[in-house]
């Protein structure tokens, strides 16, 4: 596994936090049952009860990915209190890169696009694209940058306008076992985070690490689709489960010991959101293969937001912020896997500073701006 | 304590034009690997930087089908191993500059060992790419550390206001995807302004690199430099006040894209090793956004 532990000596001596989080959230809902009703074919399947999912939230044309990852990175600053002209580096990582409706664009890079929208113009700018552990992926960059020293804060973004998808999916799932099962599950959504160097050590990202067990690297494929707009997507989805819950609980361990740090000192794990009772299988064969459980139950929003690919961690981190469950001083653990098959962890603990982003949104609310 | 260029290896032209650009990965990157006295599973990082390949793929990383057909630690994770990572990076014409730069931080911090970086392109399907003005090309770097000697000085790219005061938004490059008429369709439009629009970028860049570095434009042995076209090299040229002599031409290099500043370093370095001089490499895309890296 790809790992890096701060702090880590004088090729890295900064320690990089997690200073903000946003996010950005297309106003209509879709239930289960309403996307279920568009199937073309008799399904006969219970969505629902199958993932844990009662609805998602999905863009009527209103929003594509650009928008979605400008207002999540809009979101993230309001509640730093940082201005777009303090930005260093600014990664898109979506999969999904909609302008103007439906239109993919490959050329210029989405980042570029999201950097001159908010108004950072210092930045510097790229796009990663690692399936749904882009925006992770992002800030395992981030936190290297940081803890070099090359770059002071970086605002890694994402934006997923990911549901049509699941349109297409609907015209073809006829089972139970249909590969395009998992398209049903997507949501759309913004997220955006703030990596920035820590001025002290009393928070911060402990540990980024990831790895690719590419043996599994044609599990879920999307691509185009031949004869409607937008994408389709064919997932094994057992077979990805079963890989997940072999391998993940040796590279969880292996992070876990570079960083110092057991199992039941960790406060929250958030898992990408794929389905609830993925979920908890997951993190009941990892507590019981590494022997202890953490504090808290996982964390699960999928119920609500669906599978929002690439940007599921910060909609939960924003969703567990707003609620007052992320507090100063608690260790969270955004545990990453995607199409590759990438496995990821991101270890940190959360600060005054950004626990009180909730408390600047909490203003903003009731000013009725949030 | 500079990031080393170990191996460059590309393929482009005739030979490979029914090749798709996953193949054409694959091919590079073993070269690469090898000429670098390694094997796949020395490689720690794997960045994809390619935009043009079969199918249009959105997800899984084309870096992680490349790492399990050149078998970089693809199995399952084991107590005696160290992994892979792959990913893609996408910055246009920029993307080897940016995965070079990506991969320079882990390097520096002591992360990985051993980089690879691969890009390639070529028409994604006839139907989905009528017209596609790239031809099928792939260039692949493998990327090392050493606390002292030749390698990367620096690397810096240029910022999001760059090209703000220009009245096209893209830098006078644009490539879309879009569905009409019962299909999709790529569309890549490059406007006559692009070159001049991602010389100036590129010119600023590199020049500020220099000066920061107290070099002359007379100092530089090398400049490997993408996009590979006349017009972009000979405003590029003319702006640094560099020699063209001095600035690696490939053959065939007119149709390449993303893998343009491998192709231009093997022009340099046939043997895949690149000679221990002033090396200026310099990438421009749309935006414009440009990077320059000092090697030396």
């Amino acid at each position: 596994m790809l790992t890096e532990r701060s702090p880590d000596g004088d090729r890295a001596p900064f320690v990089a936090r997690i200073a903000g989080v946003g996010r950005s959230l297309p106003p209509t809902h879709l239930t289960t049952d309403a996307l279920m009703a568009t199937t073309r074919h008799h399904t006969h399947i219970d969505l629902e009860r199958l993932t844990g999912i009662h609805e998602r939230r999905v863009s009527v044309g209103d929003e594509d990915s650009l928008s979605l990852a400008v207002g999540a990175a809009r979101d993230c600053l309001a509640r730093s209190g940082r201005r777009p002209e303090e930005i260093d580096l600014v990664v898109s990582c979506s999969i999904t890169k909609y302008r103007d409706g439906l239109v993919q664009w490959v050329e210029p890079p989405m980042s570029l696009e999201v950097a001159r929208a908010i108004g950072a113009t210092h930045a510097t700018t790229f796009d990663v694209s690692n399936a749904c552990a882009g925006t992770l992926t992002g800030v395992l960059i981030a936190n290297n940058w940081v803890r070099r020293g090359a770059i002071r804060r970086a605002l890694v973004v994402s934006g997923e306008y990911i549901s049509r998808v699941g349109t297409n999916g609907a015209r073809h799932v006829r089972t139970i076992m249909s590969r395009e099962l998992a398209s049903l599950t997507l949501g759309d959504a913004g997220g955006a985070v703030l990596v920035e160097r820590a001025e002290d050590t009393d928070g911060g990202i402990d540990l980024v690490g990831f790895t690719t067990v590419a043996d599994h690297s044609r599990l879920c494929l999307a691509y185009p689709a031949r004869a409607h707009a937008g994408a389709r997507m064919f997932t094994k989805a057992r077979a990805i489960h079963q890989a997940a819950i072999a391998d993940t609980p040796t590279l969880l361990r292996e992070a876990m010991d570079a960083a110092g740090v057991h199992i039941d000192e960790i406060d929250h794990v958030i898992p990408h959101q794929t389905s609830a009772r993925a979920i908890r299988t997951g993190m009941r064969e990892t507590t019981a293969a590494l022997g202890a459980a953490p504090r808290n139950p996982a964390v699960v929003t999928v119920d609500r937001y669906g599978n929002t690919a690439s940007t599921t961690h910060v909609v939960a981190l924003v969703e567990e912020l707003d609620a007052g469950r992320l507090r100063a001083g608690d260790r969270v653990a955004l545990v990453a896997l995607a199409s590759g098959l990438e496995i990821g962890v991101a270890l940190f603990t959360v600060d005054e500073g950004l626990e009180a982003c909730r408390a600047h949104h909490d203003r903003l609310g009731r000013r009725g701006l949030g | 304590m500079p990031t080393t260029i170990d191996s460059v290896a590309a393929a482009s032209a005739d030979r490979w034009r029914r090749r798709s650009a996953h193949a054409l990965a694959d091919t590079v990157a073993r070269r690469a690997i090898r000429q670098a006295g390694l094997v796949p599973a020395d490689i720690d990082l794997l960045i994809n930087a390619g935009l043009y390949h079969d199918r249009h793929l959105g997800e899984p990383a084309l870096a992680a089908l490349i790492q399990e057909d050149i078998g970089a630690n693809p199995e399952d994770p084991h107590a005696d191993g160290h992994g892979t990572f792959s990913f893609d990076v996408a910055n246009g014409s920029c993307g080897m500059l940016t995965g070079l730069q990506i991969a320079d931080g882990f390097l520096r911090a002591g992360t990985i060992g051993h980089a690879l970086i691969v890009a390639s392109d070529s028409r994604p399907g006839r139907r989905l790419a009528p017209g596609f003005p790239f031809g099928a090309t792939g260039a692949a770097i493998v990327c090392g550390w050493r606390p002292e000697g030749h390698g990367i000085q620096d690397l810096r790219f240029t910022e999001s206001a760059t090209g703000d005061a220009m009245a096209d938004p893209t830098g006078g490059l644009r490539a879309t995807m879009g569905f009409a008429d019962g299909r999709h369709r790529l569309e890549i439009v490059e406007t006559p302004e692009f070159a001049a629009a991602a010389a100036a970028a590129a010119g600023e860049v590199a020049a500020k690199l220099l000066a920061d570095h107290g070099l002359r434009p007379g100092d530089v042995e090398l400049v490997g430099a993408n996009p590979l076209t006349d017009a972009f090299l000979d405003a590029l040229a003319a702006r640094l006040g560099i020699d063209r002599s001095r600035m690696a031409a490939p053959r065939g290099r007119q149709a390449a894209h993303t893998a343009g500043l491998g192709l231009a370093l093997v022009a340099a370095a046939p043997d895949g090793r690149l000679p221990e001089t002033t090396a200026l490499l310099v990438s421009a895309g749309a935006g414009p956004v440009a990077g320059a890296a000092l090697l030396c």
